[in-house]
């Protein structure tokens, strides 16, 4: 009796033991498969990130030419709103606006100027500036959606050649 | 004594009326208008719109008109107040200065749009049930 106790502890042991190593051995290889699968994700992103640079050329305003630039600005209305009307006219001035800071970036270009401030080894204070100027005319308004607060007015602007001379 | 054509005194008093009823019933002017607001996280602050009669006459000719209807009103301000979405878009179609400014500074970003049309003169003729703005290039 003694001794049946014994093995039936012994055997009870083994077991436990056995199936924490093959637990332990499947969690294992689920990460490395996980992290391996990222792996292999993350590469055939980054190849089709270069491919997609390679593949799309930037269109180029040629002479005689015209070129359709398309943007989509986005405002928000004011918490403080006397109607949704006032909070709806609000919201879509703010969206013409971004949707002109679109263009110009777009059309002239950002100016980006860093600053990052090092002290004792450390990052104390990182920034970051863009800035833009210009002048836009002859925008046309497309379509204005208002939804939940967010107006978003696309734009679109004819450029032509003839205009950058 | 008569002249050649017989009849000048009847020609010039239809001159003259012709020329009475005309300026009475066009009135031209001219005005100064700017417009500027600004946008700051992308929430409307500051929008401005400044009218004003020229003290001087402005130079230049008319390019792009907007037409807005009126009941025999002469006052700009009041007939811009009551067309203000149709005036906009027409500032907007003449052309704003656009100048942007984010910055990001630890991870935080905010950014600044003003738009900004510079004082420009406006021709205006106040017909009897219109009246008509021109930019004045």
């Amino acid at each position: 009796m003694k001794y049946s106790l014994v093995l039936v502890a012994l055997l009870s042991a083994l077991s436990l033991s056995a199936a924490q190593q093959s637990a332990s051995t499947t969690i294992g290889t689920n990460n490395e498969i996980a992290v391996n699968d990222m792996q292999s994700s993350d590469q055939a992103c980054q190849c089709n990130d270069i491919q997609n640079v390679t593949d799309k050329s930037e269109p180029v305003l040629k002479k005689n030419n015209t070129m359709l630039i398309s943007v989509v600005g986005q405002g928000v209305a004011p918490m403080n709103t006397a109607s949704p009307a006032q909070a709806y006219a609000l919201a879509k001035r703010a969206a013409v606006a971004d949707a002109y800071r679109l263009i110009a970036e777009k059309v002239k270009g950002v100016r980006i100027d860093g600053q990052d401030l090092i002290k004792n080894m450390m990052v104390k204070r990182s920034t970051v500036r863009t800035s833009v100027s210009a002048m836009v005319r002859n925008a046309n308004v497309v379509e204005t959606t208002f939804k939940e607060g967010l107006c978003e007015v696309e734009m679109e602007i004819v450029i032509s050649h003839a205009q950058f001379k | 004594m008569r002249s050649r054509n017989g009849n000048s005194y009847f020609s010039r008093t239809v001159q003259v009326t012709l020329l009475l009823l005309y300026s009475f019933a066009l009135q031209a002017d001219e005005y100064l208008i700017s417009y500027r607001y600004l946008v700051k996280d992308t929430i409307l602050y500051n929008e401005t719109l400044q009218i004003s009669k020229a003290m001087q006459k402005c130079s230049g000719s008319p390019y792009e008109y907007l037409i807005l209807e009126t009941r025999d009103d002469k006052n700009l301000k009041e007939i811009i107040t009551q067309n203000n979405q149709e005036f906009i878009e027409y500032l907007h179609k003449l052309g704003l200065n656009v100048v942007h400014n984010s910055k990001t500074s630890n991870y935080q970003y905010s950014e600044t749009t003003i738009l900004t049309l510079k004082t420009s003169c406006f021709k205006v003729d106040f017909n009897d049930n219109s009246v008509k703005i021109s930019a004045l290039k």
